[in-house]
């Protein structure tokens, strides 16, 4: 069956240089974009009826591409589109179900467990895989390189940004946003006392992957700290940046200077930025920088263009993700999987990298791709929402996540962030201290590596 | 032989043995429980058993751990916070059940008090309403800038800020317990109205007689003559207040911290988040229903055998 395979590709190869050869020598450029022949051009030579894909929502992107797809191959594609929280449960129920899945995707934080669980086919050597590797920005690379093999393509990648209510800013006669934690808290609570914001501040602290322990992982390492080192040892000890983060951020909830919005701890990424919408808030965040085409969008925000982008304190370190697309081992074929995973993560048949463009200019996602992120496709794709030169300004600043807290690549991560959702938001909302918060959290990981 | 044989007729035409004809009349739905209750039940006890993960369940390959995956479930301190927690809630939900279900029931079983068809049925409608429909409707009304609950008690002037009836952990797991009970508070209804009717109006009649005034008579007749259906409600209610999961789904997800985390929603956390533990979910789900069956024995022994005695 594998020798097939491999046959199967050798062949392809041959079929990819062949027409390399005949349209590569005719001039093309070398651009990453508009590359009309190339592996992404050539039909598998497989026949199916169908492929499927996987995913969580996200507007109409793929009902969108699976068209193209069908417009350009002639086969239907059959989508399953869950929200982000119901993915991996929807995902890995009919993967041990036994049903057929093609292309699936994945946040950072459940992609080490899909891996390490035997969904995640490797795409190294797949006709033109090593194109996309050499694009990869550092992100990506730190995402979908898993034991040295290359296990997906990259769906977008985000960073996490401050935004602030620029009239608010102006009513209450400060000239300029935040620069340092004191300056946030004398803002905040000047916002409070002038009776301009009940709650100064909305943190994006709902239970998840991303938002409550990335908010607590941001202001960490912007302090200076992280979660564990490369070599796996916890830095949540006594005294530790994490913990003292940790500590005066739990300060700004009710119990100390109640300045944080109660909402803080229900919404989630969206959510938070619709209800920062409502103007009501100063500042929101730190969270992914595409929470401005919510914010700034007039359909969704009576606050639209008002919402502006800062970057953090100090040195403005900040943190960044990459979600990636992957090829499942549950596909019906291989090689129609992997021309369905590139019309997601890649290149379509025009040799365009055509999703990953119209996230930029429809929802102000970054790439995964370098030449996607110095393109112009992102600097005006994102100008209807915020301040492009800002915003990448803060992106040169980013580091993946994790750098910040190592346990990401491993497969514990998952069932650990579990306990740092319930043990953080009851530190937040004032049940336990950030000491005993960090002390359960270290017990933690030991419990949640036997449940790997 | 033949002649005996002769008289009796081919089998299909004697008349059936009265096991025989009960076997036959209750196979259908014995077959039917077997395949929609007992397989799956059958099966999660064998995972329970076993080591399951997506790798394994993809191969159809368990490696047997025996007792294992109940161990680690009675280890987890989250499984005690959640057992707690799932008692508290089963305490409140189906002791306001009761006495709400016979409250409600006295009023629309009063003979001097018309309601409509209309009126029955928008008491019914609650029951009628999927539960996660149920927790969406009431996490609207229960967000805490822009929901309609904080919004008309502010209106009445009863509270001067909004209240975060789901987000603080004080109120997290009443405010899980209001939209459960409403939800499924029709169904007691039912059953104590169904009772009530069957009380024979002599009884009160000749007490009202005797002079008994209203307490008397609810007491010494009504009382009496509900218990069993109480004693069922209880069984019932208590078995589904434990299961609790699709208001906690959609209003609180266990949070804030572990303020609503129940039973149910850490089996589906064990079993459903990576790294995927199948049989430790089915695990924890087999102590729970264990729970359930201990409480509806000590309901048997203490309420429904003392009543029907």
């Amino acid at each position: 069956m594998s020798d097939d395979l491999i046959r199967k590709w050798e062949l392809s190869r041959r079929r990819v240089l062949g027409a390399a050869a005949g349209l590569g020598m005719a001039g093309l450029s070398g651009s990453a974009f508009g590359q009309s022949a190339g592996p992404w051009s050539v039909a598998p030579r497989s026949k199916v009826d169908r492929v499927n894909f996987v995913v969580w929502t996200y507007g109409d992107i793929y009902t969108r591409i699976a068209k193209q797809f069908e417009a350009d191959w002639g086969v239907k594609v059959d989508s399953t589109i869950s929200s982000f929280n119901d993915h991996p449960t929807k995902l890995t129920t009919m993967f041990a179900a036994g049903e057929k899945i093609d292309v699936s995707q994945s946040s950072p934080f459940s992609f080490p467990n899909f891996v390490s669980q035997g969904l995640v086919e490797p795409i190294d050597g797949l006709p033109g895989a090593a194109d996309y590797i050499k694009d990869f920005t550092p992100f990506t690379k730190q995402v979908a390189t898993v034991g040295g093999k290359t296990m997906g393509l990259p769906y977008f990648s985000a960073v996490w940004v401050w935004n602030y209510y620029a009239d608010m800013l102006e009513k209450l006669k400060i000239d300029k946003p935040f620069s340092t934690y004191d300056e946030f808290i004398e803002h905040c609570v000047k916002a409070k006392k002038d009776g301009v914001s009940r709650y100064p501040v909305l943190w994006v602290a709902g239970v998840g992957l991303e938002q409550l322990p990335g908010t607590w992982y941001q202001m960490t390492w912007n302090k200076g700290g992280t979660f564990f080192d490369r070599q796996g040892n916890h830095q949540l000890g006594p005294g530790s940046i994490a913990r003292e983060t940790l500590k005066w951020w739990a300060n700004t909830f009710e119990k100390g200077l109640d300045i944080a919005d109660p909402e803080s701890l229900k919404v989630q990424f969206t959510t938070s930025a619709k209800a920062f919408g409502a103007g009501k808030n100063l500042y929101r965040g730190p969270n992914d920088h595409y929470g401005l085409n919510v914010c700034n969008d007039p359909a969704q925000s009576p606050i639209a263009g008002k919402v502006k982008v800062l970057g953090s304190p100090g040195d403005g370190k900040t943190i960044g993700v990459t979600h990636v697309y992957f090829l499942t081992t549950a596909t019906r074929d291989k090689e129609w999987g992997w021309k369905l995973l590139q019309y997601l993560g890649g290149k379509t048949k025009d040799g365009n990298y055509t999703q990953a463009v119209n996230l930029a200019k429809d929802a102000m996602l970054g790439s995964g791709y370098t030449s996607v992120m110095t393109s112009d496709a992102v600097k005006q794709g994102w100008a209807p929402w915020g301040d492009v030169p800002a915003i990448l300004g803060i992106w040169d600043k980013a580091a993946y996540i994790g750098e910040v807290c190592s346990s990401v690549y491993q497969p514990w991560h998952f069932p650990w962030t579990d306990q740092l959702n319930i043990e953080v938001q009851k530190c937040l909302t004032g049940q336990i201290t950030a000491d005993v918060c960090c002390d359960n959290l270290i017990k933690g990981i030991a419990d949640a590596k036997r449940k790997v | 032989m033949t002649r005996s044989r002769a008289r009796r007729g081919p089998w299909f035409r004697r008349e059936m043995s009265a096991g025989r004809f009960a076997l036959a009349m209750n196979l259908p739905t014995l077959v039917f429980l077997g395949l929609v209750l007992a397989y799956p039940v059958a099966y999660a006890a064998y995972l329970s058993v076993h080591r399951v993960g997506l790798a394994q369940l993809r191969r159809g390959e368990f490696p047997f751990t025996g007792w294992e995956n109940y161990g680690r479930v009675l280890e987890d301190p989250l499984f005690w916070v959640a057992t707690k927690k799932t008692l508290i809630f089963t305490f409140i939900t189906v002791g306001s059940e009761v006495v709400l279900a016979i409250a409600i029931a006295l009023l629309i079983n009063q003979a001097g008090i018309w309601t409509s068809r209309i009126t029955r049925v928008l008491i019914l409608l609650p029951y009628a309403i999927p539960p996660i429909c149920n927790g969406l409707i009431w996490a609207f009304l229960y967000s805490f800038q822009f929901g309609f609950l904080n919004r008309i008690l502010f209106s009445l002037g009863l509270i001067d800020n909004p209240v975060n009836w789901a987000g603080n952990p004080d109120t997290a797991l009443y405010a899980v317990t209001v939209p459960y009970i409403w939800r499924t508070l029709p169904f007691a209804i039912i059953l104590v109205h169904a009772a009530l009717q069957g009380i024979p109006r002599e009884l009160y009649e000749q007490a009202a007689i005797d002079g008994a005034n209203a307490w008397h008579r609810f007491r010494r007749i009504t009382w009496p003559m509900l218990q069993q259906i109480i004693a069922v409600i209880l069984i019932l209610r208590t078995a589904f207040a434990f299961a609790v999961f699709e208001e906690i789904l959609a209003i609180t997800q266990g949070g804030p911290g572990d303020a609503t985390w129940v039973a149910a929603w850490y089996s589906y956390k064990i079993t459903f988040s990576p790294p995927n533990n199948f049989g430790m979910g089915s695990a924890s789900a087999f102590i729970l229903t264990l729970m359930v069956a201990a409480i509806a024995l000590v309901y048997l022994r203490f309420v429904y055998r003392r009543v029907t005695l």
